[in-house]
């Protein structure tokens, strides 16, 4: 089962997406990291991430670009978490793709690499298209990868929704 | 006449094909889009509204959800094209969502 979870800043989407990854009765759990912590922000960030899984025995990977190499030990639950911070850093980092095509096209091959590799799979993307297009340089090109990624994924996945206050509203299959 | 909205790049303008069975070419003879800017700066939102009434389908972006933008004319503009969307909805036989190339019928 492939469950797309989509949500704006804060909106529960985390927790809610955990939640699936609990339920499912296939092991390991997996939970791939994407944010570089690159600073103090970001360290603390992942820290209050980190304490959330805490004790419920998920096994962290850490990939921050070229999600297609990662290689997992057994075949469990896997949560990807997000789709926005794996296209900025596709876009950004150094030892990303680079450009929006071969950006996307690394995480759409990520993803489908996933799924061949496990039992379930949770992927948490943000929803960050309904504030307008007025940014400045390069973030229309980060929109309209993310937007790509997700409308990709969205085809692909069993189950889609969108979290709001924690609460999954579906747009393909149903909670449960 | 058919109102589609839906945040930006959800794939609104694809399901306005799939809805009339026409190539992406074809899409200008019988919808209008990015409707959204069209209203900036109209005197008269009604009759916009009832202009773009008269195509078989009328899109536009939902650009009201984030911060309330620091410029008044920025400002003046989100505001215009929110109740611009509320007069096609009134018009509309059929509102439909496109989220992420998923449609939600709302009306």
């Amino acid at each position: 089962m492939f469950t797309l979870v989509i949500g704006g800043a804060a909106s529960g989407k985390s927790g809610y997406a955990e939640g699936l990854v609990l339920a499912s009765p296939h092991r390991p759990r997996y939970y791939i990291a994407t944010m570089e912590p690159l600073d103090g922000e970001a360290r603390r960030r992942v820290e209050k991430h980190r304490g959330m899984r805490a004790d419920k025995r998920f096994e962290t990977v850490e990939c921050y670009t070229n999600l297609a190499s990662v290689h997992l030990s057994g075949r469990g639950t896997v949560l990807l978490e997000c789709i926005g911070n794996l296209s900025a850093n596709e876009l950004y980092s150094p030892k990303g793709a680079g450009n929006r095509a071969d950006a996307a096209a690394a995480i759409v091959d990520g993803v489908e690499a996933l799924l061949s590799q496990c039992g379930d799979l949770v992927v948490v993307s943000n929803e960050v298209f309904t504030g307008g297009a007025d940014y400045a340089g390069g973030t229309e090109d980060y929109l309209r990868l993310v937007a790509e990624v997700n409308r990709t994924l969205a085809a692909r996945a069993d189950r889609v929704c969108e979290v709001v206050c924690g609460l999954p509203r579906f747009y393909r299959g149903a909670a449960g | 006449m058919i109102f589609i909205t839906g945040p930006l790049y959800s794939g609104k303008r694809e399901y306005a094909c799939s809805l009339l069975g026409c190539s992406s070419e074809e899409l200008e003879r019988h919808a209008v889009w990015d409707v959204q800017e069209l209203a900036a700066g109209c005197a008269d939102l009604d009759a916009l509204a009832e202009e773009l009434a008269q195509h078989e389908v009328v899109i536009a972006t939902e650009v009201g959800g984030g911060v309330v933008p620091v410029d008044p004319d920025e400002r003046a503009a989100r505001e215009a094209a929110g109740r611009l969307g509320c007069l096609l909805a009134q018009r509309a036989e059929r509102v439909v969502r496109v989220f992420c190339s998923l449609p939600v019928v709302l009306k």
